[in-house]
């Protein structure tokens, strides 16, 4: 079943967003295909929430935004990951494990 | 590069979001083509797929905004830094803004104080001016009878109350010398009508409004701390005047100026006194306090129809009068409103130049930034964005200009205070709130005005076209608006000009005048006297008589007289006369300018006698009913008429010998005919600038018991000043002297008014021809610099220097050339606006004009000269090397 953005954790979006770019630079609508694939279609994001969530990571300079063109020749809006986008990541990446494996770990012991 | 950001743009931000959003959709049609759809249906349903763009667009423009407070904020940064990075500019700039605020400030604090703001009383605008008045006659004798002030009081229902004051300069004998005081005898229901109480003490009891019952006096501030050096214990002292001791109940506040500047005394008039029951007495000033919500026109209808019920109960003394009613306020602006407005105008003109030389400046720099704010559009900045980073730089600038321009208000209101002693109200002139407010809105509409155009037309076009074109590669610079902005103010400039021009000529045409009378080496001087002694007539006249004699004996003095009025000072005293011997023809009235002068008049003012005898003093009898009243004796009185009497009325009969009757007043009676017996020369009595109308002198040196004296000295006349007050002093101890002033001063304090505004628009017409000067060889330096490249090829190629020279003053001078032509036409309109002002010169004149235009001509022309000269001195080489 999939899940949607109102079930995914608030901030959750951002990371996987900034984890996504890591790949190399990619349009909006790549980002949205790459989440589903990856996430064998669990993850479903709205573009309603996915563009506010592109152009809030760019005003906080974590995202860096050009134009250029699509590999169909098409001028499209390329998202790349900064540097100071790249130390949010960790950071955020390091704070899910933990709090993954705690949520686990509770979820186990309590079995 | 700071990203812009604003509330409220629609593009290039909106058009980003839009391409970024259609190639989702596009992508998403590609899928669904690929799954085997129909490009339409691919089409519906990835549009659908993709939900409501245009709310989530709303959401990508939230993500961007930024609080407009911040916005601001960081322009204003943004602002000052630009600024201070180009000193020159922002100097020049912030003092030619602060000029034109400044001096607008300046003058609308006057009209502000003089013209907007009420009287400062309660409710001012409650407060009228009444005045009675003979239909048939022009008088300013507009004073009331104590009992015809008490009947309207009494029988009207549109005022709260009505009271009267009139003053007199008195001696104070309790110090040492005796000092002038000035005092107003006031009738009951003063502090009422005005709404004021004593800020020490307290107003008068009924007691002390009777007759007989306790003296009691209100002081002014000013005479307070004169005379008691601000004791509050002052109260309940003892003060001497007339011979009486009368106490002080109380002090007034120090912003009660009225009903005189001057007044130092308050002194109730009992009612019931024996001398206040004549109803054809003249005494008070009179002002009334309407009745909340009451109108004008409603206070005027009542108090006709009281007058004419008092007409019909009095026919003597009543049935020819009828009431006079204004607000007091407009009394006391009198004529200078048409004046205030006028200079208000004038500076507001003068601001336009200001401005617009500024535009001139801020397209030149506009020019020079276009590489900038190209830059700037195409790194995402809108337009709109753009604009109001300008505007605001503007603002700065503006802001400056006004707070410089406020420093400049407060000594230019300095100045007008002293230029303007005479003017009304002008003590109340000062810098508060709203002079600060008015100053602030005029920056903000100066910012508009100034930056608004520069702004929108720096940013226009499209950014490829200016980023491709350097500066380098521009040979053309016509720079038409430039040009246009500088024939404007050249225009307005000539306007303001031609105005003052006009104003100067009127001016001097009044200096040339002869009046018929010779004003040079006469000291004028008051002694204090009392409506009192007016019941003793003959006591009166020999008291004057004695004092001119006294004077005429001083060793320095050639001849002394005396005068109810000043000659040449601006006053009308109309009275209806009859010819005694001549026919009884109703519709030939004969109405003239009466004066009372003493005999020796005629000598000491060098009226020339035309034929009969000089004046003669009359002769005196006690009044039968009242052994206090001492009047003419019937048959003694004589007078002298002007040429222009003769001359208008009586022409070809034999008037010497004939006797004139006064008809109306209270003064002279009816049966106090003057005889005629002699004929003087025209002067000009009413005013340096009136023609000399038909005038009466009755040889009378009362019945002003503190009239102007008159002397002729033979030498400077102030270096007699101290002599003349020493003598007056060994034959009248008692007596204070003063204003001891030249006829000449005067003369011209009475035209101080027609001095002030021909000063201060002269002082704006010549900032204006700066302004437009600068204007003339900023915009012809820039165009210069600009055709740098191209002069230099020229002189390269064999032109003159002298050819260079002349096509650039041509191209000044035409333009200027071309303002004066508009400015000419401006002036004439404007000249109609100063033509009540005008004196001895037609507003169309064109002497004035041609001088005006050929000024504005020579002053553009060397503004234009230096730059031409420059540009002819480029060194080609080193030009053509530049680039």
């Amino acid at each position: 079943m999939p899940i949607e953005k109102s079930d995914l954790l608030q901030g959750t979006l951002d990371m996987l967003i900034l984890k996504i770019v890591t790949l190399g630079p990619i349009h909006g609508y790549g980002i949205s295909q790459r989440l589903r694939q990856i996430s064998r279609e669990v993850l479903l994001v709205q573009q309603g929430s996915l563009y506010p969530a592109l152009h809030r990571l760019e005003k906080r300079g974590w995202l860096a935004a050009e134009w250029g063109e699509s590999e169909n020749g098409r001028q499209a809006k390329f998202y790349k990951l900064s540097p100071k986008g790249r130390r949010q990541l960790d950071k955020e990446e390091s704070n899910w494990n933990r709090l993954a494996e705690a949520v686990a770990r509770i979820l186990q012991t309590a079995q | 590069m700071p990203s812009w950001k604003f509330p409220f743009r629609k593009s290039p931000l909106d058009r980003q979001f839009d391409s970024e959003l259609r190639f989702h959709i596009e992508k998403l049609t590609e899928e669904n083509i690929a799954a085997g759809m129909t490009p339409e249906e691919a089409r519906r349903r990835a549009t659908l797929e993709f939900g409501g763009a245009e709310r989530f667009k709303e959401e990508l423009r939230d993500v961007h905004r930024v609080p407009i407070l911040e916005a601001t904020l960081k322009n204003f940064q943004w602002a000052v830094r630009f600024l201070r990075k180009s000193p020159s500019f922002s100097i020049v700039v912030i003092l030619t803004l602060a000029l034109g605020i400044g001096a607008n400030s300046a003058v609308f604090s006057a009209i502000d104080a003089i013209l907007l703001r009420p009287l400062p009383f309660p409710d001012g605008e409650q407060l009228m001016s009444l005045h009675q008045y003979n239909p048939k006659v022009k008088s300013p004798q507009a004073r009331l009878a104590p009992l015809r002030l008490e009947d309207w009081n009494r029988m009207n229902f549109t005022f709260q109350a009505i009271t009267g004051y009139y003053t007199e300069d008195v001696s104070e004998t309790s110090g040492e010398l005796p000092e002038k005081v000035t005092a107003a005898f006031v009738a009951p229901r003063f502090l009422q009508v005005w709404g004021v109480s004593p800020r020490l003490g307290r107003g008068f009891t009924p007691e002390e409004e009777h007759f007989g019952g306790p003296n009691a006096v209100l002081m002014s501030d000013r005479f307070w701390r004169r005379r008691f050096g601000a004791d509050p214990g002052a109260v309940g002292k003892k003060l001497r005047t007339f011979g009486l001791s009368v106490s002080v109940v109380g002090v007034m506040p120090a912003s009660f100026l009225f009903p005189e500047r001057e007044a130092d005394l308050w002194i109730p008039v009992p009612l019931d006194a024996p001398y206040s029951q004549d109803r054809g007495s003249t005494w008070y000033i009179t002002v009334g306090r309407l009745k909340p919500g009451v109108t004008l026109e409603q206070a005027r209808a009542n108090l006709i129809t009281v007058q004419a019920q008092l007409g019909k109960q009095y026919p003597k003394t009543d049935a020819d009068l009828t009431v006079g009613i204004e607000p007091l306020k407009e009394k006391t602006i009198g004529g200078v409103r048409g004046s205030l407005w006028m200079l208000f105008g004038a500076v507001s003109l003068l601001l336009l130049i200001a401005c617009t030389n500024i535009v001139a400046l801020l397209l030149a720099r506009a020019a020079q930034r276009r590489h900038e704010i190209s830059v700037r559009i195409s790194l995402g900045a809108s337009r709109v964005v753009v604009i109001w980073q300008l505007l605001t730089e503007s603002f700065v600038l503006a802001v400056a200009g006004a707070l410089i321009g406020l420093v400049v208000a407060g000594a230019a209101s300095n100045v007008f205070r002293s230029l303007a002693k005479g003017l009304p109200r002008v003590e109340e002139i000062h810098l508060d709130g709203r002079i600060v407010l008015y100053t602030l809105a005029c920056s903000v509409l100066a910012t508009l005005l100034c930056g608004l155009f520069p702004a929108i037309r720096g940013t226009r076009g499209t950014l490829s076209g200016a980023l491709s074109q350097g500066s380098r590669t521009q040979v053309s610079a016509g720079a038409p608006l430039q040009w246009f902005l500088v024939g404007v103010q050249v225009a307005l400039a000539v306007t303001l000009l031609g105005g003052a021009g006009l104003l100067l000529r009127s001016f001097q045409a009044l200096g040339r005048v002869s009046p018929g009378f010779d004003a040079t080496r006469i000291l004028t001087l008051h002694i204090s006297g009392s409506w009192g002694e007016t019941a003793d007539m003959k006591g009166l006249t020999q008291r004057i008589n004695r004092t001119i004699e006294a004077l005429r004996n001083t060793p320095g003095v050639e001849a002394a007289a005396s005068s109810a009025e000043l000659p040449g000072v601006p006053t009308q005293y109309q009275t209806e006369l009859k010819f005694v011997e001549g026919q009884t023809d109703l519709d030939h009235k004969i109405v003239a300018e009466s004066r009372f002068v003493s005999p020796g008049y005629f000598s000491t003012m060098h009226i020339p006698q035309l034929a009969g005898d000089p004046c003669r003093d009359p002769k005196f009898v006690t009044d039968s009913s009242n052994p206090n009243q001492v009047r003419f004796e019937a048959g003694s009185v004589t007078a002298l008429v002007n040429h222009s009497f003769a001359d208008t009325y009586l022409p070809g009969s034999k008037i010497i010998g004939g006797h004139l009757q006064v008809l109306g007043n209270a003064f002279l009676r009816a049966d106090d005919a003057g005889e005629i017996v002699g004929i003087v020369g025209d002067a000009r009595e009413e005013g340096l600038n009136h023609e000399p109308g038909p005038t009466v002198y009755w040889c009378i040196s009362a019945p002003d018991p503190d009239p102007h004296y008159l002397i002729r000295t033979s030498m400077e006349p102030t270096l007699l000043a101290e002599t003349m007050r020493q003598t007056i002093h060994q034959i009248e101890p008692a007596r204070s002297v003063f204003d001891i002033v030249p006829l000449e001063t005067h003369l011209s304090d009475a035209f101080a008014e027609n001095r002030l505004r021909t000063i201060l628009l002269t002082f704006f017409a010549a900032t204006a021809v700066s302004l437009a000067c600068i204007g003339l060889y900023g915009t012809l330096s820039y165009s210069i610099t600009l055709r740098r490249r191209e002069v230099g090829l020229r002189l390269a190629l064999g032109a003159l220097r002298s050819q260079i020279v002349k096509q650039f003053l041509w191209q000044g001078l035409a333009v200027t050339i071309v303002g004066c032509a508009v400015g000419w036409g401006l002036a004439a309109a404007f000249a109609r606006v100063l033509s009540e002002m005008l004196y001895g010169i037609s507003p169309t004149d064109v002497t004035t004009f041609v001088s005006v235009v050929l000024l504005m001509l020579l002053v553009a022309a060397l503004a234009a000269l230096l730059p031409s000269i420059r540009a002819s001195q480029v060194e080609p080489m080193q030009v053509l090397r530049e680039e």
